[in-house]
C-alpha cells in the first residue's frame, strides 16, 4: 500500500492536503462541481454549508454534532456527514441554521441523497443534496 | 467479376490488419484513463480513503482544526435522563442542532 504511505506523509503537512482530495474517491470535475455547490449554497443562503466525507466514531451523531461545533459559527452551519463504510448519512443543523431549514427538509434531501449514495454516486448526492438544502433554506427565508 | 483483385497478403492486411489495429487503439485508451475507474466508492466495498472535510472557505473551521478531520475518539458524556436511550434519539442539549439521519 504505497498509497497509504503517501498519505500519512501528507497528514503531517495540512498546507498540502490538496493532493491527499485528489486521491480520494473523488475526480477533478467532480470535486470543482461540489466545490461549486458548496459556494453556491452559501451565497444563496449566507449560512455555511460543509460537507464530510469518512468515518464516524459512534455515536456517529454525536459525532457529527462535535464537528459542527468545530467550524466558526456552529449556529449559521449546515454539516452534510457522510460514511460509506458505516452506510450513514448524518445532516447538522445548526441553532440558527435549523429555523430556516426544518428537520423536515433536511429529512428529504437526506432520502434523495441516500438514493444516489446506494447506487455508488458519492458525489451528485452531495452536490443534489446541497442544493436541495439551500433550495429550501432559501425558500423559507423568503416567506419570513 | 473482376473488380478487384487482392493478393493474400493484402486481403490479410485489409481484414486482419486493420481491426486489429482498431482494437489496439481502444484498449490502449481504456488503459490510459484506467487507473481513474479505480478510485470510487461502490457500496459493500470497503471504502479506503482518507476522510475529508470540504467547505467552501477554508477560513471557516476554527483554528486548531485542519479541514481534514481527526479522529480521536471522543469521550462523550452519557445522557444523564434515562440511560437506555437510542444515543441518536437523546434530545439535543447544546446549542439545539437539527437535522436528519439516515441509511443506505
Amino acid at each position: 500500500m504505497t498509497a497509504g504511505d503517501g498519505r500519512s506523509v501528507e497528514r503531517q503537512a495540512p498546507e498540502r492536503a490538496r493532493p491527499e482530495v485528489l486521491d480520494g474517491p473523488f475526480s477533478t470535475t467532480q470535486l470543482l462541481r461540489l466545490d461549486e455547490a458548496l459556494r453556491l449554497a452559501d451565497r444563496a443562503t449566507g449560512l455555511t454549508f460543509s460537507a464530510y466525507v469518512g468515518p464516524l466514531d459512534e455515536p456517529v451523531r454525536a459525532h457529527a454534532e462535535k464537528m459542527l461545533g468545530q467550524l466558526t459559527d456552529p449556529d449559521q452551519s449546515v454539516l452534510v456527514a457522510v460514511s460509506p463504510n458505516q452506510r450513514v448519512l448524518e445532516i447538522v443543523t445548526g441553532a440558527e441554521a435549523r429555523r430556516r431549514l426544518p428537520d423536515r427538509a433536511c429529512k428529504l434531501a437526506a432520502l434523495s441523497m441516500t438514493a444516489a449514495f446506494s447506487g455508488g454516486d458519492l458525489a451528485g448526492g452531495l452536490v443534489s443534496g446541497i442544493a436541495q438544502l439551500a433550495d429550501q433554506a432559501g425558500r423559507v427565508a423568503e416567506h419570513s | 467479376m473482376g473488380a478487384l483483385s487482392l493478393s493474400i497478403a493484402q486481403t490479410v492486411l485489409i481484414f486482419v490488419g486493420i481491426p486489429l489495429a482498431v482494437v489496439l487503439i481502444v484498449v490502449g485508451l481504456v488503459y490510459l484513463g484506467g487507473p481513474r475507474r479505480g478510485k470510487r466508492y461502490r457500496p459493500g466495498r470497503p471504502y479506503e480513503f482518507a476522510p475529508v472535510w470540504f467547505l467552501a472557505g477554508s477560513e471557516q473551521v476554527t483554528p486548531g482544526h485542519t479541514a481534514i478531520a481527526r479522529h480521536t475518539p471522543v469521550a462523550l458524556p452519557a445522557p444523564e435522563t434515562g440511560g437506555d436511550h437510542w444515543p441518536g434519539e437523546v434530545a439535543v442539549q447544546h446549542g439545539e442542532t437539527g437535522g436528519a439521519s439516515d441509511r443506505w
